[in-house]
């Protein structure tokens, strides 16, 4: 039997597209990694990921050419089971954490997952964002027993030191998507944390934040999260990541880091006004999040998922049109009438995790 | 007028009405129920009762499953005719195509589909008697007549029909039923109890009698089908026709051995198709889809338009589609060429005479139009009867399309009519008919027209499509300067109109064109696109440039957007911080709706929020009539609902809530209806693109590299069938299956033999390695399978999902003896490294012994064996454990090891070891299709077949030979303690001598004498004892005596008494019989004499 190869170019949309190949079974090829540049082909993080992605897995084979500007993956199956991984301190722990939030759930063991690294950085979803946001968007598709995010020690850049757990129970097949009501704000949630600075600095990203987000609603929670000592990581610095709940639990999130010379107060006004952007946005999932809810809308059964949300990033549109050359599945987007989102609906693949063992 | 009531209505109060229904009422109340006569005595049984009852209905409940399949136009139900040769298969196939067709088929070959009712098609097939055909069926038939349950059961059990046949071979009535019974017994064990059996009694005219074949198809009419798992989440179909598209050119070069384009066509079952699915063709293998065409349905069911009566029209009965069969005239052959000739006529036929008419038709199909226009054509044709019914006429109107042609086939068509006007001679109504078939030609002329567009796939037509759509684009696009004004104008509006316009191409902007994300999301629209498209050529270089450029500026892979500073700052802004109030729950919906012209759209957008919990009510908002009295309407609305939920908490908490079983039922419907409507407005080409092609729709499928055999050797007597596999299928790898050997194979399987699996669509040939769990520590190998009991098998192969069922055979013959089902099971688990391990037992011997330690050899051959070895567990045959320590220098191999106790030299030292083995990478797939006799498919031999066949002895280890152990009766040194320690030893602990006395003792030695006074006593004492001895033995002799006479006495007595006895009964029933004659004698006196008076 043949194996389908797909090809690609660029180092782009490098971790979609390794999540897709594995998720279908498919030898990817991608060629001309960074072929152009002074420093060519494949970065130390975008190694460790596939190194990470073959701890993951079983029977995989990944083969990097002598310059590093192509990579050939042949995907073995899924396998899980405790893992652990130094993530380098080029990225944070979210670049590694994303991808395999869409593979874990259909691995043969239940994932725990331990990355080590930088757990907050203003490139990639932190730690905070993954636990409070991004797992809750799992559960609309069914998996929640025993999904869980263990913030165990915190890690600023640009030294890092940090450390989560990820766990993630298996599911044979997900439910399918229908979220289409985007109801309106109830609740509106937030973690400061500092670490190796002044705990007051937490609170005055709180007291900063609470200025503006004081006259919507009165159920605001911002938590003052502070580790010490050993749990906080090798270098100082803080952020705030706040994130709004509605009344059919859609969550919009948003979230400011630490940057020299800039007043915590700032930051807090930063991630506050970056959330009200957000909120304004609308649809029920926020643009980071796009990717993994319309992953998951394809990977359900087979039946009409729909979800509204709003304009693709190109990250999605780039992925959309991966989907297609993988899955062969097409979404269906229609403008929602007087409104500038977006109704996407497809028809799922039916995808059954196959690595589940039975009995 | 409306309001005048209604006259009520009023029962009859006297004639026949009336007494029927009081009669039915006192009937009623007779024979009704009477729940008091079964009301339970006592409290426990009344609770016994009612856990049985709740038990009983949860027997009833099965788990809710999805059916994939639409509702509206579903596909035919296949109808697979099983049976061994020679049982009138084809006989009843050609009975029932009768029954619902009116016509006689002459040769059945290949799938026949004929229209059954308003709502159900029939797809009959008859399965010939070879394995791979049945397992082929077996996946695919939704009901079965006939055997083959083994197979079935594995691939998930459809619905089975048992149909006896040459019942009246028996003469005898008795010995009739006696068989009848026996064969339903039989059949009821192995299906269910209560299996519906048909038995068939002779044959009239070649076919079965209509009245048991009217009752049959009554039943499979009426028959209700369970969706099995397998199916429902696989494409498949039943190619009913095949034909090859390869260039003649190509075949002619290479000798006919090219590969081949081929397109098999039939309806879509299943799940959804999709052109990205890879399918496998049982007996061939597996192919890549290369186009996927929905053409018109060639045997549709009738619509509203063309019936509008509750019953089929007996005219619509007259439907059949069997392109490979005989159909009273009309031959599909190999090669697309469609004839119809009036009669019975095949193109083979050469010793039939043939007029002028026929060799004219003859000439036609040679005619010498490339295979390639001859399936254009037949798209075509098949285009035009999408909407309305196909008959003979529709064909021939596909042929039409030649315009050379035309004047051969108008001849037919006159016939044809007059066939028609024949028929509408009974209805009357001959203008309507007339009317509709120039319609008809009408249509596929224009499809004709149409279809140089159609023909080609969807990409080309998209581009079509924007061409459309260019034509407004154009004209905005003149001028440069005037499209930022109008974006922004655009940007300004709400009116939803021009929103769509813009908001619609998504789709086509991601799925179809070329643009960069980036483009996309930027102000390029798409009157960018087109002038792109048209710069193309020149603008291609400047393109690749901007892309290297924009990889050069290091573009991480993020997921967080870059914030935009001036983004930002507009939060600032008090007014922009209030405008969003009513995104929250404070804030509600007044505000927004007198929001100013700004905020027109967040308005827009919570009045959307609200209508969006029906997918319906987004109908055009009230908002702009009269803003109060819609406030007030909604308020009422919302109160409503409140107080609504509240009743329904209050009143009776659980009636909300429904069992699982129902919320589920509810949930699935809820689904299919969002199904049905998400894609409803959506046309064909796009809805193709997004879902799929729904099972029911007739397909053509375009496959690539088929191997030239299968066209070589094409059979239509074996069925085609199209798998879709899904994407986990594709995969190889080791598969572990939970199996057991099938109770009535005679034979075990042996680890290492090659099996034949059939398992999800695939057959194939591979070697499975049987394991058990051993106490969830390790999976061990068995050599054998266990007799009676499940244990697992590991096999390279392709992987299927886990609790796919599968059967095994050994061969796939015909011509093996017995049972050919080897083994059934279920797959649990896929991976790409198996872990199964056999036991393995190195053996030493000790060559010097200190106190617990002893040097061990011959276990191992180097230092390096031992080394890997330290610190192991062994033993001694003794059971004295020990361990393995270290390597000693000089016999090589050789160790020192300690263990527990001191060994002996004669004692064999073991170590227990797992010695982990891997299954063979063998996977021969079983292309019994592409053989030209299909049946004598003939995969890796047996080991054991292979030894017969060549001549090969078992090999044979000496070692292993059971040889007859001599042992040697053990001699034991006797005990010696020395004297000295004896004598120190306290008395517990002096060995004891344990021999019996051997010595006569003195009272045994001794002799008595006797005085003569003691001698006189002891006489008389004995003389004494002797009288009185004597004297008891007469008295006992006396006793016996008496007790003897005593007895004759009584015994006299009871005689007597006996005599008496009898003498009495004698009496008595002397005076019975007196009496009752005497009073029959009254009774006979009283009638003569009443006679006598007369």
């Amino acid at each position: 039997m043949a194996h389908t190869l797909v090809n690609f170019s660029g180092h782009q949309h490098l971790r979609h597209r390794l999540v897709l190949a594995i998720l279908t079974g498919k030898h990817i090829r991608i060629d001309k990694i960074r072929s152009e540049d002074k420093n060519p082909g494949l970065r130390d993080f975008e190694i460790s990921l596939l190194r990470l992605l073959e701890k993951i897995t079983n029977g995989t084979i990944i083969e990097i050419s002598v310059t590093g500007t192509s990579i050939l993956l042949k995907p073995g199956i899924i396998f899980g089971g405790a893992l652990q991984h130094d993530c380098p301190k080029s990225r944070s722990i979210g670049y590694f954490l994303e991808p395999i939030i869409m593979l874990a759930p259909f691995a043969k063991r239940p994932v725990q997952l331990t990355l080590k690294g930088i757990t907050t950085d203003d490139h990639d979803l932190s730690a905070d964002l993954l636990r409070t946001v991004t797992l809750p968007h799992l559960q609309l598709f069914g998996i929640s027993n025993g999904l869980e995010l263990r913030i165990k020690k915190r890690g600023a850049p640009p030294e890092g030191g940090g450390e989560v757990q990820f766990l993630c129970p298996i599911v044979k097949q997900l439910k399918t998507l229908n979220f289409v009501d985007p109801g309106k704000v109830k609740r509106i949630r937030g973690i400061a944390h500092a670490v190796r600075v002044n705990p007051q600095f937490s609170n005055r990203m709180i007291e900063a934040s609470r200025s503006i987000l004081n006259r919507y609603i009165p159920d605001i929670y911002l938590y003052s999260d502070v580790y010490k000592g050993d749990e906080s990581g090798k270098s100082p610095g803080y952020a705030l990541s706040l994130l709004a709940e509605s009344t059919t639990s859609v969550i919009h999130c948003a979230e400011a880091v630490s940057e020299p010379g800039v007043a915590p107060e700032d930051i807090g006004l930063k991630a506050t006004r970056q959330l009200l952007a957000e909120v304004n946005k609308g649809g029920c999932v926020d643009r980071k999040h796009q990717t993994l809810v319309l992953m998951f809308m394809v990977l359900g059964s087979e039946d009409v998922g729909r979800c509204r949300m709003g304009e693709p990033t190109p990250r999605t549109i780039q992925f959309l049109r991966d989907v297609q050359t993988f899955f062969g599945t097409s979404f269906k987007i229609v403008a929602l009438p007087g409104c500038s989102q977006l109704l996407y609906s497809c028809y799922g693949t039916g995808y059954v995790n196959a690595n589940r063992t039975l009995a | 007028m409306d309001d005048r009531p209604h006259k009520a209505h009023r029962p009859a109060q006297s004639g026949a009405k009336a007494e029927k229904k009081s009669k039915g009422k006192g009937k009623e109340k007779q024979h009704g129920f009477n729940e008091k006569a079964f009301a339970p005595k006592s409290g426990r049984r009344a609770d016994r009762q009612g856990r049985r009852n709740v038990e009983r209905d949860q027997t009833r409940l099965h788990v809710p499953l999805v059916n994939r399949t639409p509702d509206d136009e579903p596909p035919p139900v296949i109808i697979a005719i099983v049976g061994p040769p020679g049982v009138g298969k084809t006989t009843l196939l050609k009975s029932l195509v009768r029954r619902y067709t009116k016509q006689m088929l002459n040769d059945v070959k290949g799938p026949v589909t004929v229209v059954s009712g308003k709502k159900r098609r029939l797809t009959f097939i008859e399965c010939n008697n070879d394995l791979n055909s049945m397992i082929d069926i077996g996946k695919i038939a939704d009901l079965e007549t006939f055997e083959f349950l083994n197979i079935l059961q594995s691939h998930g059990f459809p619905k089975v029909i048992g149909v006896l046949s040459h019942l009246d071979l028996i003469k005898k009535a008795a010995t009739l039923r006696s068989t009848k019974k026996a064969l339903k017994k039989r059949f009821w064990t192995e299906i269910y109890q209560g299996a519906k059996l048909f038995y068939l009694s002779g044959v009239l005219n070649g076919r079965y009698p209509d009245t048991e074949i009217m009752n049959l198809s009554r039943f499979i009419s009426v028959m209700k089908f369970r969706p099995l798992v397998f199916r429902n989440s696989h494409p498949y179909l039943l190619a009913d026709r095949l034909e090859d598209l390869t260039p003649r050119e190509l075949v002619r070069t290479s000798k006919g051995k090219c590969d081949r384009t081929v397109t098999v066509y039939g309806y879509v079952r299943g799940t959804n198709l999709r052109q990205s699915h890879k399918v496998h063709i049982p007996g061939v293998g597996d192919l890549d889809i290369q186009d996927i065409t929905v053409l018109g349905d060639p045997c549709p069911l009738p619509n509203e338009s063309s019936e509008k009566r509750r019953k089929l029209s007996e005219k619509k009965k007259l439907l059949i589609h069997a392109p490979m069969s005989d159909v009273g005239g009309v031959i599909y052959d190999k090669d697309a060429v469609w004839v119809n000739v009036p009669g019975s006529f095949t193109r083979g036929n050469t010793d039939v005479p043939q007029g002028e008419g026929e060799q004219m038709v003859m000439d036609l199909q040679d005619v010498n139009n490339t295979l390639e226009d001859a399936v254009a054509k037949s798209q075509i044709r098949l285009f035009g009867t999408s909407s309305q019914n196909l008959t003979v006429e529709d064909e021939k109107g596909g042929i039409s399309g030649e315009e050379s042609d035309e004047e051969e086939y108008s001849d037919e068509e006159d016939e044809e009519e007059g066939d028609d006007e024949e028929d509408e001679e009974d209805e009357g109504d001959e203008d309507d008919k007339k009317e509709r078939q120039d319609v008809e030609y009408a249509d596929s002329d224009s499809d004709l027209g149409g279809d140089d567009v159609d023909e080609e796939d969807g990409r080309v037509r998209f581009n079509g499509e924007d061409q459309d759509q260019d034509i407004p684009k154009g004209e905005e696009g003149e001028s440069i300067p005037k499209w930022k004004l109008n974006l922004s104008e655009r940007a300004q509006k709400s009116t939803s109109l021009s929103r769509k316009a813009w908001l619609k191409d998504w789709t086509k902007l991601i799925y179809s064109t070329n643009l960069t994300p980036e483009e996309i999301i930027g102000d390029k629209r798409e009157e960018d696109q087109e002038e792109d498209d048209k710069m193309e050529m020149d603008e291609d270089d400047f393109f690749k440039i901007k892309k290297t450029s924009s990889d050069n500026a290091e573009e991480l892979d993020m997921s967080n957007d870059p914030v935009d500073p001036e983004e930002l700052k507009k939060w600032e802004d008090e007014d922009m911080l209030e405008s969003i109030r009513h995104l929250f729950i404070t804030g509600g919906d007044v505000d927004a709706e007198q929001g100013d012209g700004g905020l027109d759209e967040q308005g827009e957008d919570a009045d959307a929020d609200e209508n969006e919990n029906d997918e319906d009510s987004n109908a055009p908002k009230p908002s702009s009539s009269d803003p109060e009295s819609t406030r007030a309407a909604a308020l009422a609305a919302k109160k409503e609902a409140l107080k609504r939920k509240f009743d329904e908490q209050y009143d009776d908490p659980e009636s909300s809530k429904l069992d699982f079983y129902t919320e589920k039922k509810d949930e699935m419907a809820r689904q299919l209806a969002l199904n049905r409507a998400e894609f409803e407005g959506v046309d064909a080409e796009s809805r193709a693109l997004v879902e799929g092609y729904r099972p029911g729709s007739y397909v053509r499928i375009e496959l690539a590299n088929v191997p030239a055999e299968l066209i070589e050797n094409f059979d239509p007597t074996y069925p085609i069938i199209v798998g879709g596999l899904l994407a986990a299928e594709e995969r190889f790898g080791y598969v572990q299956v939970r199996i057991k050997r099938h109770r009535w194979y005679i034979k075990t399987l042996k680890t290492n033999d090659p099996l034949i699996f059939s398992l999800g669509w695939r057959r194939f040939q591979t070697i499975p390695i049987y394991s058990l769990d051993d106490h969830s520590i390790r999976m061990r190998m068995l050599k054998y399978t266990p007799e009676h009991m499940h244990c697992y098998a590991t096999f390279y192969g392709p992987v299927s999902l886990p609790n796919t069922g599968f059967c095994a055979f050994n061969s796939l013959s015909g011509d093996t003896p017995g049972f050919r089902v080897t083994a059934t099971g279920v797959v649990l688990d896929i991976d790409r490294s198996v872990k199964i391990v056999k036991k393995l037992k190195l053996t030493g011997v000790p060559y010097k012994i200190f106190k617990n330690t002893a040097f061990v050899r011959d276990m191992f051959s180097s230092a390096l064996e031992v080394a890997k070895f330290e610190g192991a567990n062994i033993r001694t045959v003794s059971g004295i454990r020990g361990q393995v320590k270290k390597a000693l220098p000089k016999p090589d191999g050789a160790f020192r090891a300690t263990f527990e106790d001191k060994v002996l030299m004669s004692d064999i030292i073991f170590l227990r070891a797992w010695y982990s083995i891997q299954p063979r990478k063998f996977y021969n797939p079983v292309t019994s299709l592409l053989l030209s006799n299909k049946a004598d498919w003939t995969g890796m031999r047996l080991t054991g077949q292979v030894r017969r066949d060549e001549g090969i002895k078992t090999p044979l280890n000496v070692n292993s030979t059971y040889k007859r152990i001599e042992r040697a009766p053990r001699r034991f040194n006797p005990l010696i303690v020395p004297k000295k320690l004896q004598a120190s030893l306290p008395y517990a602990s002096k060995p004891k001598l344990m021999k019996p006395q051997q010595n006569q003792t003195y009272l045994q030695k001794r002799v008595v004498v006797m005085e003569p006074e003691e001698k006189k006593a002891v006489a008389l004492l004995q003389q004494i004892r002797a009288l009185r001895k004597d004297q008891v033995v007469r008295r006992k002799e006396k006793k016996v005596e008496k007790k003897a006479e005593r007895q004759k006495k009584l015994a006299k007595e009871e005689e007597r008494k006996g005599e008496k006895e009898k003498e009495r009964r004698k009496e008595a029933m002397r005076a019975a019989g007196q009496k009752s004659k005497r009073e029959a004698d009254m009774e006979d006196g009283r009638g003569r004499s009443k006679r006598r008076k007369t």
